[in-house]
């Protein structure tokens, strides 16, 4: 082998082992989409609490009770007047109910979303054209789905 | 109808708050008919307008299934 040859040939070798030595050049990762934002804490749950539940048949402008009883005639119109503290969102519901020998009869529900920024005062009615039928009935007040308190009254 | 069951199906109810209320729009609404439930007033319709200015850009078109803001009567 001349000198020439040789050359040649430590040549090709450096050649192929550098190309062995090359490290493949990894394609460019696409741009990683910048991560989420952390989603911000849910707000704490409603903090409002029925505080009081007053029965009556008249309201005024404050929306509590100004004739205060638990006992109606046919053709009152009854109301529940609900005191609240806190702030929030709050489902109040009224269930009203009639009960007769231990039977509970729905007489009608009701609801409302309120959004309270401090103590507020909600009310519920309920009226019946032809006269309530005599007997004993029930309101419970519920907060979402907990019961925040009942109240019964007659109707004679 | 037994005569131990009374009949509550003509039962009217209603409620109101001092606080702002949250009113979910259904079929049929309009801020007149909400406002007459609502306030018993047909006419006070823009207060109910201006409390949801910011998803309300024309008084006569409200969706089903919106949320609006009733102010306090």
């Amino acid at each position: 082998m001349n000198r020439k040859h040789t050359l040649a040939v430590l040549a090709a070798l450096t050649l192929v082992l550098s190309a062995c030595g090359k490290k493949e050049e990894a394609p460019k990762p696409e741009a990683a989409p910048a991560p989420a934002p952390a989603p911000a804490p849910a707000p704490a749950p409603a903090g409002v609490a029925v505080s009081t539940i007053s029965l009556g048949s008249a309201i005024g402008a404050d929306k509590k009770v100004t004739q205060a009883g638990d006992a109606f005639s046919k053709k009152d119109t009854i109301y529940a007047s609900v005191d609240t503290t806190g702030t929030g969102t709050a489902i109040l519901k009224a269930k009203w109910t009639y009960r007769k020998n231990g039977q509970e009869t729905l007489v009608k529900e009701e609801t409302q979303t309120i959004v309270p920024t401090g103590p507020a005062t909600s009310e519920f009615h309920i009226s019946k054209p032809d006269g309530w039928p005599a007997g004993d009935y029930q309101v419970e007040i519920f907060v979402g789905d907990k019961s925040a308190g009942t109240k019964t009254f007659a109707v004679k | 109808m037994s005569e131990d069951t009374p009949d509550f199906s003509n039962v009217e109810s209603g409620s109101s708050s001092t606080a702002t209320k949250i009113y979910e729009v259904v079929s049929g609404d309009s801020l007149s008919k909400i406002a007459k439930r609502e306030y018993g007033n047909a006419n006070e319709w823009k207060r109910i307008y201006e409390a949801n200015r910011d998803i309300l850009k024309d008084p006569d078109k409200i969706y089903p299934g919106q949320k609006l803001k009733i102010p306090p009567a």
